[in-house]
């Protein structure tokens, strides 16, 4: 704005400036609204009486905070069993995904060889092939093995879900890594996999990150792989337990929103403690496309 | 020697990777079409499987509620798709205009996204109840009839869009803002010089550069959508009757809830061919 503009479309520019400041925040406002109230509804209600949860005309807030719901659902035997179950599985899944994205990550990023093209575009493909479509498959496999309500049998297949998405992100994180320092340390007689052990991994601490957080968020949340495969009492996670809900007993909605906001936790905080490098990691692989 | 291992070693990185996607993810691909054939069944399923033949795929054709869950998918998909785009295309770009606390706003808009199906799905349940849900207070507030959200059945299928909208626009925003932090700032820059408006700059710039982007996350909404039950499985279980019973739905249903596993197996090659021909009419955009 050096003087040579005219005042009359600089006043109009402002007044521009503004309507359009103002339509931006409101359609922020009315987006941030839809978004947060239906979760912020089940929170309230999870204080609630049960009684209270299901009264009409409906209380905004609950009348006698109570933390009756929170101690039925842990201290239900079943519902303890299936979270602890869900920790087991997601644990497993996220360690298990990682180790081995992280070998064939390492692959693509650092060997030249000759189907490298073709196995990364079918890794891409792997990626768009709906996990659904295979449940009908999987339940005769595991059936025929046995594996059937095993904690293993969710830890191995909830890979599918998680492997083409960690390999590419972990692809990507290692070719940010400058490769003098691994070829010295080879000169200097240290093995391949020395090498990944001392050099690489510690420098990609943050990609770890990112593609662990990633594997926890999909194993914890998967419902439809455990609602199949493991629907027994002594071997269903959390997410599976809660459906159950429906069918053991009426709906008792205190003690559902109570379990809905225990599931929510650990992948809230996980992903509210990394989400910039979440945005960055999600969205790598995109870009580089 | 050292040069035969030295030629293998990638592959051996490769390994287990792989092994794991062959036999959970490929094989199960075929063995579902070897499935489709036979006569497997809750009952049969540790016994000897009998060859089949057509007849699953025949069952399939002959079952009316295998067309009404196609329509029903059409319609669920469609919805889906346009308001996920739409709405996650406007939280991108809302967010890219400079706005204070972007990095906090775009943490909030992702919640949806970071919690799983099943808490979404009850989470509308509870919301669009008939009796004590919120949606038909406020309705009751200002003059309106309640409404049968989850049990009207040609209404239920729209409430279902509106949670999946809920549930899945997040993944719209994240991508298109990636699409949009690939652009050079510098561009706008000259277009602004040159007097363009801000509109005009997005339709003429940000749209063109954008495409790539959008294809590839239109194609992957639709095929979520398209196979995407965990929702009406939890709302609704399909119903009333079949009313709410997407393509993938009936996939389920007839597998886990009738026993009917080869048949369950025969929409499933299905839906195969639904998803293929989804990447392949967006492909074919994106040539153009």
């Amino acid at each position: 704005m050096n003087g040579t503009m005219q005042k009359e479309p600089f006043r109009n520019n402002r007044v521009w400036f503004f309507a359009e400041r103002t339509l931006v925040y409101a359609l922020i406002a009315i987006l941030l609204f839809v978004t947060l109230a239906p979760l912020i509804w089940v929170f309230s209600t999870s204080f609630k009486r049960n009684e209270e949860s299901i009264s009409f005309p409906p209380k905004f807030l609950p009348e006698n905070i109570t933390f009756d719901n929170y101690k039925f659902v842990l201290t239900d035997p079943g519902l303890v069993r299936s979270l602890i179950n869900s920790f087991i599985v997601s644990i497993g899944s996220t360690t298990l995904s990682v180790a081995v994205s992280a070998l064939g990550g390492y692959a693509f990023a650092r060997f030249e060889f000759k189907a490298k093209n073709l196995i990364m575009s079918v890794i891409l493909g792997l990626f768009m092939i709906p996990v659904v479509i295979n449940i009908i498959p999987l339940y005769t496999m595991l059936s025929a093995a046995g594996m059937l309500n095993s904690s293993l049998a969710l830890i191995l297949t909830f890979q599918i879900l998680i492997i083409p998405l960690n390999i590419l992100l972990l692809k990507n994180y290692f070719e940010t890594i400058p490769r003098d320092l691994e070829e010295s340390a080879l000169i200097d007689g240290c093995s391949r996999l020395g090498v990944l052990r001392r050099i690489t991994i510690p420098l990609s601490m943050p990609g770890f990150a990112i593609a662990a957080v990633l594997a926890f968020r999909f194993s914890w949340n998967e419902f439809i792989l455990p609602i199949v495969l493991a629907n027994r009492p002594d071997s269903m996670v959390f997410q599976v337990a809660l459906y159950q809900f429906i069918s053991l007993y009426r709906i008792e909605w205190g003690y559902l929103t109570a379990g809905i906001t225990l599931a929510i936790i650990p992948v809230l905080v996980l992903m509210l403690v990394f989400q910039k490098q979440m945005i960055r990691g999600l969205t790598l692989g995109a870009i580089r496309e | 020697m050292s040069n035969i291992l030295a030629k293998a070693e990638p592959y051996l990185f490769l390994t287990p990777a792989f092994a794991i996607l062959l036999i959970f993810l490929i094989f199960p691909l075929f063995w579902n079409i070897y499935i489709s054939f036979h006569d497997v069944s809750f009952i049969t399923i540790l016994k000897n499987w009998e060859y089949g033949g057509w007849t699953n795929f025949v069952d399939l054709l002959n079952d009316p509620n295998f067309y009404t869950s196609l329509r029903t998918t059409v319609l669920f998909v469609a919805g889906s798709v346009a308001l996920q785009f739409t709405i996650g295309m406007l939280m991108a770009v809302l967010l890219s205009q400079k706005v204070r606390a972007a990095g906090v706003l775009r943490a909030i808009f992702i919640i949806p996204w970071t919690i799983s199906a099943v808490i979404a799905a009850f989470s509308f349940k509870f919301i669009f109840d008939y009796n004590f849900g919120i949606l038909n207070y406020i309705f009751q507030q200002i003059g309106l009839q309640s409404v049968g959200w989850l049990s009207d059945p040609n209404i239920v299928i729209w409430s279902l869009v509106i949670a999946n909208v809920w549930y899945g626009t997040p993944f719209t925003m994240l991508f298109i803002t990636a699409g949009l932090l690939s652009i050079n700032p510098s561009i706008y820059e000259a277009a602004v010089i040159d007097g363009a408006t801000k509109f005009r700059s997005f339709l003429r710039i940000t749209l063109p550069l954008l495409k790539p982007f959008i294809v590839i996350n239109l194609i992957l909404i639709t095929m979520w959508s398209v196979n995407f039950f965990d929702l009406q499985l939890v709302m609704t279980g399909g119903g009333p009757l079949f009313a709410s019973t997407t393509a993938s739905l009936y996939m389920y249903r007839q597998a886990f809830e009738f026993g009917l596993l080869s048949k369950g197996a025969a929409a499933g090659l299905i839906l195969i061919i639904i998803n293929i021909s989804v990447a392949f009419v967006y492909l074919k955009l994106l040539k153009r």
